[in-house]
């Protein structure tokens, strides 16, 4: 059937099944492969995507909840302000190693700093619990988020 | 044939599923899991799935001229968590839950009728003597969340209903939670207690107490609870309750933990509930 | 406050990750490439009587022993293990074949449908068949008869899985008749060889292409080996593009762990308890095939006396073959195992002496000039005591010492010291790797320089231009560095053994200051240096005797800790870290590897469970088998500490997998301090130390 939805600001319409994971439709309908795997079951975060800008594991959700919903992968968050500002903290923090939890993290982060912009580090591990990194021991990643807030994601 | 169906109404949803034998697909978290196949592949159902988290008409909170709250089916726990109107333990219990993320996606309806033995929110639902509401094109038929869930994966739900809505009853309790997973976010719970009770004038009054994932369904038991109501709260005897409670908890050894744990974690939190109605609580 | 890195340059490959452009094997797109699909053995051992195969439809293959071109052997240092299980398998879930097909969901359903016939042996789960055994002594073990005393133990460790955010995959296509791969990797000739091998074809045959990888831990060195051997096998036989990307359940159930381990240790005492000496067994559990368990069982065994200098030692180590998934490198390779019993084993004898652990082990604690357990010598300069003393300094380790001592406060402090030898064991560097850099320079003055290194995570990309852009003294816009193809560059070696800063460092910086020597503007000019090891080096791996290292990096972890008492649940409150790394290029890269290998070792000692049943694996998936969230793991706070060394690009030695060492044994001792009990063996799962409260240790 198909399936309407906003993409990085392009309103897309798909024509899959509508139990097609998220994922499948962003990596292999819409060549969009920022978004990664980790573990197909909603424990790593990787896939995490913002619909609606609240974070969602895009590995589990089927394509027919996001309709008529506005999504937003990392190729579309990093033409974003707050993206620099994200990134930039990470960089300087060094909170990405491998980088395949990266997009997610960054994206789970924005959404940490929309909803509070100024955590504490307790508030920022709690709120990015759905995503693992198995590089970083996570300080960096929690340094980087403290860094953006400090600095500001500019709403 | 396995068909999909994408309701545009409840009504539409009820007339669909009075026709066909279906899954209903609400957030996905557990379905999505548990029908996976590979990267790239449609997730495998052997049934017809009825998706219904577009079902506007089912996302509500609200509050009944009863004292009751009502939530819609396809609510999901992140909005359960900000809403006013839910009282405190559902939110401390559901914060607890996976991670934020699946909070966002998943519904409080579809953790009940995913029926698992370590399904957390069902815990408070039994304890508060909350029920859900079935809806076909029959009617509407009350179960209490105790009654619906009767085993693992099983309920009491028939092939031609929907759930519309969970009503929360109001109490007047003071509450004990703890849930015991593998690690301190995103884990699968190995055991759960709540614990609750009221003392008026050093009386206990009501007293109550669910585990969870120490049996295919969660433990509560009126009996042993109606035996420790109206008693003074200096009085309770706690040996006694665990002694009571100790044969109900019957928990299984899995990839998670054994069955040794689980029991001994259930009891020494029991006892540190009882000890705190024990100690001192005066109203 | 947050860190400041002054020494820290802009990492490579930030914005490529951070914006998700980076490509990693499954973000290729290749429309026309097939599916391959494991077929695997449902029995633990057996003789593999016959394979029914079901009718395939047109465009699927199925591939196995029976297709193998020149030999069924993969290439994995002791080549036991097979490319596909021929008449045998010898583990459940051993590869009997591969269905190869356009469409994944008929591929997999055809999979299923392989039924192989077998005749079931007996298999063996324990390690009681020993497959590789050494033996090696310093010393005069004959000394224990004196002893007015002896106190023995042992420690077990178990199994543990890397959880590489990106499973295993790989990608293979036929270009210009030669074979291409991309793949998550670690080590592109590796991979390259195997193939060489399986097929016995020219070298110049095969070419292996680095994408981005998601982390590999020692996880990506071994089994892509496996993978590339299959799917040359395939794609000789069906000559089309092939991928096979394994989802995460199949990757945690099939591919290579870390050993688990049993370490046995005894020490002689004199009558006045001074120790004579100690004997160490290591038994590790090899699986299946030996694989390059001889190599971790090395390892285990040479730092098994870790930071101490006994002068008598007996060591001796098996390893172990078991009718189950092989075990392989991890972070580590080994050595982790061995220095958790000597960090446990040290503290638990000083209370069997009655005398304090940090009194026992300063008394022991290694020295420059000392000799180690294999008769080398320890010739650099030793720091090990002021990474102590900062280390406590940063914890107010004394004080808290004291302070959770008092019984039911729940709370406990724990410290580890342990060592790292950098590079390939003995003179394995100049004898079997023997590395050699090319760098070139056009006639513009743009520097190109290629090594095999791959950049999984660890900023070896970062930083190793960083060593050849400093030597020239050149802008960094004018060096060129990218990921490796064998193609391209010759070999300097594999991604492991913490070697890549030490030997390929120091050869980059070589390479780059020999170029600087000869530099003539407005000319072409090309430099291949070879790896020269210092001369001092002599090992013979025979006998297990002489330097075994090129030079050692240290550390201490300090872990304090809070135990509930009613759930036994541990919270690891906080963490405090010192190293001696030699010097660290760049401290920013250098806390990432001591915040994520301390973060590891954790997991490994208390969360990270993965119990074999029968043959299988218990936890097959990431919410069984459970890795450290955010809210898992405490404050991370690292020292480090200058102390050049001489033969490492600008002084530094290896530090990837030094940070594992130290984290079970200082987890460890702060639960016992906690709970007063003793922990002989990990995961410290909630269930084990309930045991241990309520029955006693």
């Amino acid at each position: 059937m198909e399936i309407k939805f906003k993409l990085n600001g392009v309103e897309t319409c798909v024509d899959v099944n509508p139990s097609m994971r998220l994922l499948d439709v962003i990596r292999d309908i819409c060549h969009l492969t920022g978004t990664k795997e980790g573990c197909g079951e909603g424990e790593c975060g990787a896939c995490t995507v913002l619909v609606n800008d609240e974070p969602y594991n895009s590995c589990l959700t089927p394509i027919i909840n996001i309709n008529n919903k506005e999504v937003i992968t990392i190729e579309g968050f990093r033409e974003t302000k707050a993206y620099r500002v994200i990134a930039d903290a990470f960089a300087e923090m060094g909170g990405s190693q491998c980088g395949f939890c990266t997009p997610g993290m960054i994206l789970a982060s924005y959404a940490v700093l929309k909803k509070n912009p100024h955590p504490t580090e307790e508030e920022i591990r709690i709120a990015l619990s759905g995503n693992l990194c198995r590089c970083t021991g996570y300080q960096a990643i929690v340094n980087a988020v403290l860094l953006a807030s400090e600095k500001g994601i500019k709403l | 044939m396995i068909r999909h169906f994408v309701p545009a109404s409840l009504e539409e949803a009820l007339r669909i599923i009075n026709k066909n034998n279906c899954y209903i697909m609400s957030g996905g978290t557990d379905l999505m899991v548990q029908k996976h196949v590979s990267t790239g592949l449609l997730p495998n159902f052997d049934r017809s799935v009825l998706y219904v988290m577009g079902l506007k008409e089912l996302d509500y909170i609200k509050n009944e001229s009863d004292g009751s709250v009502s939530i819609g089916a396809t609510t999901r726990f992140v909005d359960i968590e900000k809403s006013e109107l839910v009282p405190e333990i559902y939110k401390k219990v559901i914060r607890e839950i996976a991670s934020p993320n699946i909070r966002n996606m998943a519904t409080m309806t579809g953790n009940i009728a995913n029926a698992s033995p370590a399904g957390d929110s069902i815990v408070p639902l039994v304890l508060n003597d909350a029920y859900v509401v079935l809806s076909s094109l029959n009617g509407e038929r009350k179960v209490p969340v105790k009654d619906f869930v009767l085993g693992v994966r099983k309920t009491d739900r028939k092939n031609e209903e929907i759930i519309t809505k969970i009503v929360l009853l109001p109490q007047n309790l003071k509450y004990f939670y703890r849930k015991v997973g593998s690690r301190k976010a995103e884990s699968i719970t190995k055991v759960s207690f709540l614990g609750a009770y009221r003392i008026e004038n050093n009386i206990i009054k009501d007293f109550r107490v669910a585990f969870g994932s120490v049996s295919i369904k969660v433990v509560r038991n009126l009996e042993v609870e109606n035996k420790y109501k109206n008693i003074k709260a200096s009085e309770l005897n706690i040996d006694e309750v665990i002694k009571d409670y100790s044969p109900l908890v019957t928990p299984i050894t899995d990839q998670r933990s054994n069955k040794e744990y689980r029991h001994k974690v259930a009891m020494n939190l029991l006892r540190k509930f009882l000890e705190e109605i024990k100690g001192g609580q005066n109203e | 406050m947050l860190p400041k890195y002054n020494t820290s340059v802009k990492k490579v490959d930030n914005e490529e990750k951070m914006s998700g452009m980076a490509i990693f094997t499954g973000d290729i797109r290749m429309d026309d490439a097939l599916f391959a699909i494991p077929v695997r053995s449902t029995i633990s051992y057996g003789k593999i009587l016959k394979i029914n195969v079901p009718g395939l439809p047109k465009g699927y293959y199925f591939v196995s022993a029976k297709d193998i071109v020149k030999e069924n052997v993969c290439n994995i240092i002791a080549s036991d293990w097979p490319v596909f299980a021929d008449k045998e398998t010898h583990y459940k879930g051993e590869t009997i074949g591969l269905i190869v097909g356009p469409d994944k969901k008929i591929a997999i359903d055809l999979a299923t449908m392989v039924h192989a016939e077998y005749e079931e042996y007996e298999p063996v789960y324990e390690m009681k068949n020993s497959y590789v055994h050494k033996e090696f002594n310093k010393g005069n073990p004959g000394l224990f008869k004196n002893a007015t005393k002896v106190f023995s133990e042992s420690f077990e460790t178990g199994y543990q899985e890397q959880i590489y955010l990106e499973p295993q995959g790989m990608l293979m296509w036929l270009e210009d008749k030669k074979i291409v791969i991309k793949a998550s990797m670690q080590c592109p000739f590796y991979i390259k060889n195997a193939v060489v091998r399986t097929l016995g074809c020219k070298p110049e045959k095969v070419r292996v292409i680095q994408p981005a990888v998601g982390g590999a831990f020692g996880g990506k060195e071994h089994y892509p080996s496996l993978m590339a051997a299959q799917l040359a096998t395939a794609i000789v036989k069906i000559k089309k593009p092939i991928k096979m990307i394994f989802d995460r359940k199949e990757d945690i159930t099939f591919t290579t762990k870390r050993h688990p381990s049993k370490t046995e240790i005894s020490a002689y005492m004199d009558k006045n308890d001074n120790i004579i000496g100690v004997k160490i067994h290591v038994g590790i559990d090899g699986g299946a095939y030996v694989g390059c368990s001889m190599v971790v069982l090395a390892r285990a065994l040479i730092a098994c006396t870790n930071t101490y200098t006994f002068d008598n030692v007996a060591v001796t180590g098996d390893a172990y073959c078991t009718n189950k998934v092989p075990s392989a490198a991890f972070r580590g390779f080994g050595s982790p195992q061995s220095i958790y019993a000597m960090e446990m084993f040290i503290n638990h004898l000083a209370d069997f002496l009655h005398v304090k652990p940090l009194e026992l082990r300063n008394k022991y604690l290694v020295k420059t000039g000392d000799i180690t357990s294999t008769n080398g010598i320890f010739r650099d300069k030793i720091i090990l005591k002021e990474l102590m003393d900062k280390a406590m300094e940063m914890s107010d380790y004394k004080r808290k010492l004291e302070e959770y001592s008092k019984p039911g406060s729940y709370r406990g402090i724990g410290m580890s010291t342990f060592l790292h030898g950098c590079g390939f064991t003995g003179s394995g560097e100049s004898t079997i790797i023997n590395a050699q850099l090319r760098i070139k320079k056009d006639k513009n003055g743009i520097v190109t320089f290629y090594t095999s290194q791959v950049d999984f995570g660890q900023g070896n990309k970062t930083t190793l231009k960083r060593i050849v852009v400093d030597t020239l003294g050149i802008p960094e816009d004018h060096v060129i560095y990218d990921a490796p193809d064998t193609d391209e560059t010759l070999s300097t070696g594999p991604t492991a053994a913490s070697r890549t800063i030490i030997i390929v460092g120091g050869l980059a910086a070589k390479a780059a200051q020999h170029l600087k020597e000869i530099w003539k503007d407005g000319e072409e000019q090309e430099i291949v240096e070879p790896y020269v090891g210092p001369s001092y080096i002599k090992w013979d791996d025979d006998t297990m005797q002489g330097d075994a290292y090129p030079g050692y990096a240290w550390g201490v972890n300090i872990v304090e800790v809070s135990v509930d008492p009613i759930t036994y649940e541990v919270t690891i409150e906080h963490c405090w870290s010192t190293y001696d790394v030699g010097h660290a290029i760049d401290e920013r890269i250098l806390i990432g590897q001591a915040d994520g290998g301390l973060a590891q070792a954790l997991g490994w000692a208390y969360l990270e469970k993965e119990v074999m049943e029968n043959g299988v694996f218990k936890q097959k998936t990431l919410s069984d088998y459970v890795i450290p969230t955010m809210v898992d793991l405490p404050q991370m706070e690292t020292a480090i500490i200058d102390n050049p060394f001489p033969y490492g690009a600008f002084g530094a030695k290896g530090a990837g997998e030094l940070t594992f060492a130290g984290g079970a044994p200082a987890f460890c001792l702060a639960v016992e301090q906690a709970i007063n009990r003793k922990i002989h063996k990990i995961p410290a799962t909630p269930e084990y130390i309930m045991e241990l409260i309520e029955n006693g240790d």
